[in-house]
């Protein structure tokens, strides 16, 4: 294509005003046409440099959604703050979405039974339909969901554990699916024969069977859990209860015992509680209500600031049911109102307001959810709906890791340019204005530092030193390697600027006012070239934010659980990773992207705006 | 030219000085007691003087107690002479252990390098001549992601829809393993290794370098001598590549030179991620184990290689433009 031909095609293209354009034009303040007889207002360079930058679309868009990002980085970690210690062994791997406790339509009105898993939940209605709902996917390669066995008839009662599922059915079938790594989900052949099913229950690893007449049947991970078969209330069982280790029954005659074999914490079991009338488990403590709505609680009660299981809430009328979940309990009162006490972390213990308008007939709490059922049959829920980017493989939320990581990226970024910042303006403009032997040390020095391998010497620096430093230590150390390793560039374009302007007039003027060199370089001309410096700034911030996610992907900047999202991404580097597990990596890649693209984007549009060439070109 | 050419010689020796003392003074950060763990085997033989006799004599073989300038010299001695130390993974001299994994990274930059100087500059030179046209602005907006990107970002993308979900390429690794063949198929087995590392490369050095291209280019063609020569009537083949690219080539060497050296460093994530057995991987695994000879090794060579660079760089100028050599 000709000049000429190019240039009509750009009249072309210029006349074409579509509607986006004009959008952004209102929107990010496009520049006003003058006519011929107007005269264009005298600005002063920086306001033009803004002017031209506002007109700068791309750059603009680009500003916004940093801004914007910015903002959710700031605010974002106060909403959401980061517990460094946490852990959810439940919750590892988990896709995102809120569908936890999307229960079907169908099944509103005629819950016959609920059971709960870590993410998923299965419901059974009056008419034996079996419906579940949730992540189904325990593993990698199993679902409980495509897993349901063919032909189990109608089916009563429904047992979640930790990643298996029992049902029985009418006929007094158990069935059994799910991750049977431990042989529990294998029904030995004499529970096949039995006929007296009356209650089945699946823990962590390990599933139980309840005859009608007191006895216990136990399958499953028996290393884990503690757990005598012969023990000596085998005929007097009524219910029991699974911690995430442990098997806790109730007699006949109102009696809580200990069914293992160890003397533990479980097995301090509370005197004098009267007749109880159910029991229930969380994770590591057991509850026990008696006739007269009492509530006692005992074993190894978490130690969080958030609530504990042990703070049992005041109730105007008498508890009559109990239920526990991983680390909270419900119950249910006389009047058909809900409590709820313990750990609240993801709302567990949070009963919505509008359950005290309608009577509960039934509860069911496992895990980190909640069913409730009405006296017209509607159900009611809360607690864990889900995560909107997923979990990682330690159960924690990507979601809230993004926001804290990005901050920490961020920050990282900004101090090690605003370091990098202060040593190349300083050097350079000394460089630049003295010259001689002085700059002659001072650029062999940057061209030393230019010529060590940026990111195998910051990594071995972190190796050999950072080694030995605590977790923040370390995030300030990362700070000082980028800004000290990454001044050289800066550096060169400072002095190269204040050469060019060292013999202009006002610096010869104000040299003969006798004005100290000091003051010279750093209030007369570095005001001049502070332009060329905002945009160094702006790109190596880019630059320090590449590296330190780098750096921290391979191991050697920001150590996990302090996150940024750098390493979020350690250990997401295989096949299985990346394969199943996508949402570990994508929304940290998406962040990281974006924000490195804007910023560049930012720099460009600058460089653009302050270099006046760059409207011819 | 003979003058500039040992002025620089001189330089690099001076700066080669400095930094192989900064790699001492890492050296010497390197934790444990070389004495101490040759006496401890002893330890429970020997009566407390004895062993703390020989501990002494120890340190004073070694050398630990001389004044620091002393050390320096004679570790430098020692790695004049080639002896790098003994690393303690493989236990064997460092030098052996280094010598595949570079082989493997030359080969892979090798192809790297052709590949993207082969795509670049002539896309730089495009972009320039037809500057804001949507073609140009089409690859603007590209470079820019490509060089926001960091590399991982891509090899994770890549693995994802070409190992994992077409299927066409291995997720890692060099070779089949227990793979044998004419050396053709060994060779063409080799590339369906390195097909996806070598993309990774590639496109992850494309963005910067296709910027700088084009930058130089347009400061090139802004010239006045560019105006003359069109002025002339030169034709604009003429103008573009003999005249206008001479004076893009100076700030294009620096580039070219700078990214060889950078390529070592790429080549740390693009290495470790597809399990390359190059210099990378082998420098992020001997920092993983501690196995600091061989780390300080190829620290050492990579220093090296970026003052080579710098050097070639240097003299290059010499070459390309006369007046640097005048100058000086």
């Amino acid at each position: 294509m000709s000049s000429s031909q190019y240039s009509k095609a750009k009249e072309n293209d210029k006349s074409k005003k579509s509607f986006t354009r004009l959008l952004f034009g209102k929107l990010f303040g496009g520049k006003k046409e003058l006519s011929i007889f107007e005269e264009e207002q005298v600005q002063s360079p920086f306001r033009t440099v803004i002017r031209t930058f506002r007109d700068n679309k791309v750059s603009m868009t680009a500003f916004y959604t940093f801004l914007i990002m910015f903002l959710i980085l700031t605010i974002g970690p106060m909403i959401k703050p980061i517990d460094l210690s946490f852990s959810e062994t439940s919750q590892q791997n988990i896709a995102p979405g809120f569908d936890f406790l999307k229960f079907p339509k169908e099944l509103n009105g005629k819950v016959q039974d609920i059971a709960i898993g870590p993410t998923f939940s299965l419901g059974v209605s009056t008419d034996g339909d079996l419906y579940i709902w949730g992540k189904t996917r325990v593993s990698r390669t199993i679902d409980i969901k495509a897993e349901v066995p063919k032909g189990m008839g109608k089916i009563v009662k429904v047992a979640a554990g930790f990643d298996h599922v029992l049902a029985l059915n009418d006929q007094g079938e158990v069935f059994a699916w799910g991750s049977g790594r431990q042989m529990q989900t294998t029904i030995p052949d004499y529970i096949k024969s039995l006929n007296n099913i009356k209650d089945i229950e699946a823990g962590y690893q390990n599933s139980i069977i309840l005859t009608e007449d007191g006895y216990i049947h136990y399958f499953g991970n028996a290393m884990n859990n503690d757990y005598n078969e012969f023990n000596e209330y085998q005929g007097q069982i009524k219910q029991v209860a699974l911690t995430a280790d442990a098997v806790i029954g109730l007699t006949f005659d109102g009696q809580v015992v200990y069914l293992g074999m160890m003397d533990n914490s479980y097995t301090k079991i509370p005197e004098n509680m009267g007749n109880v009338i159910d029991i229930a488990a969380t994770a590591t403590t057991v509850a026990a209500l008696n006739d007269q709505g009492q509530v006692f609680v005992w074993g190894n009660i978490s130690t969080f600031s958030d609530g504990n299981e042990a703070q049992v809430v005041e109730t105007d009328s008498r508890i009559i049911d109990i239920e526990g979940g991983r680390t909270h309990y419900t119950a249910l009162t006389e009047s058909g109102q809900v409590v709820a006490w313990g750990r609240n972390y993801y709302n567990q213990a949070s009963v919505p307001k509008e359950l005290s308008n309608v009577k509960i007939e039934r509860i069911y709490t496992d895990f980190y959810q909640n069913y409730a059922i009405d006296e017209n049959g509607n159900i009611h829920v809360w607690g864990l709906k889900g995560y909107l980017m997923g979990t990682d493989d330690i159960g924690r939320d990507i979601f809230t890791r993004l926001l804290n990581g990005g901050r920490m990226t961020i920050t990282i970024g900004a101090v090690a340019v605003i370091i990098s910042t202060i040593i190349g303006v300083i050097v350079g403009g000394i460089s630049g204005y003295f010259g001689g032997k002085l700059d002659m040390v001072l650029q062999r020095i940057s061209e030393m530092v230019a010529s060590l391998p940026f990111l195998p010497f910051a990594m071995i620096l972190s190796s050999l030193i950072g080694n030995a430093m605590s977790a923040t230590q370390r995030v300030y150390f990362i700070m000082v390697v980028l800004g000290l390793l990454s001044w050289t560039g800066l550096q060169r374009l400072v002095r190269a600027q204040v050469l060019s302007v060292r013999e202009q007039e006002y610096v010869t003027a104000a040299r003969s006012l006798g004005i100290k060199k000091y003051n010279i370089v750093f209030r007369h001309i570095l005001p001049n070239v502070i332009s060329v410096i905002l945009v160094d700034a702006t790109l190596s911030f880019a630059l320090s934010m590449l590296t330190e996610s780098t750096l921290s992907f391979l191991g050697f900047g920001v150590q996990p659980p302090q996150p940024t999202w750098g390493n979020m991404l350690y250990g997401s580097n295989n096949s299985v990773v990346i394969q199943n597990y996508w949402w570990r990596w994508v929304f940290a890649s998406i962040a990281l992207s974006i924000c490195v693209i804007c910023v560049n984007l930012i720099g460009d549009g600058l460089r653009d705006a302050i270099d006046p060439k760059s409207h011819e070109r | 030219m003979g003058k500039y050419v040992a002025k620089r010689l001189l330089y690099m020796l001076f700066v080669l000085a400095v930094m192989t003392f900064v790699l001492f003074f890492l050296y010497n950060l390197i934790p444990g007691d070389p004495a101490r763990a040759e006496v401890e085997p002893m330890k429970h033989r020997l009566k407390p003087e004895e062993y703390q006799y020989r501990y002494e004599q120890a340190r004073k073989r070694l050398g630990l107690d001389d004044p620091l300038i002393v050390r320096y010299g004679k570790w430098v001695r020692n790695l004049l002479k080639g002896d790098l130390g003994i690393s303690k993974v493989y236990n064997k001299p460092v030098i052996e252990v280094l010598k595949p994994p570079l082989k493997v990274t030359v080969t892979v930059n090798i192809f790297v390098t052709i590949f993207s100087l082969g795509i670049t500059i002539p896309l730089g030179i495009i972009c320039a001549v037809k500057k804001n046209s949507k073609f140009d602005k089409v690859v603007q907006v590209f470079t820019i992601v490509g060089y926001s990107l960091p590399v991982f970002i891509f090899a994770l993308l890549f693995i994802y829809a070409f190992a994992v979900k077409l299927r066409w390429f291995p997720v890692s690794g060099m070779k089949t393993p227990n793979f044998s063949g004419t050396p053709w198929e060994e060779f063409k087995d080799m590339m369906h290794h390195l097909t996806l590392p070598l993309i990774v490369l590639i496109i992850g050095s494309l963005g910067g370098m296709t910027r700088y291209v084009r930058a130089a280019m347009i400061d090139a063609l802004s010239m006045d001598c560019i105006k003359t020569a069109r002025a002339k009537g030169l034709s604009e083949k003429v103008v573009i590549y003999s005249h206008a690219w001479r004076n893009a080539l100076l700030p294009v060497i620096t580039l070219i030179i700078g990214w060889f050296m950078s390529i070592f460093s790429g080549s740390l994530v693009t290495e470790t991620m597809f399990v390359l057995n190059g210099m990378g991987k082998i420098y992020i695994d001997a920092l993983n184990n501690q196995d600091y000879n061989i780390a300080l090794a190829i620290q050492l060579f990579y220093i090296v290689m970026a003052v080579l660079g710098n050097l070639i760089a240097d003299l290059s100028y010499g070459i390309v433009d006369p007046r640097v050599r005048v100058n000086k």
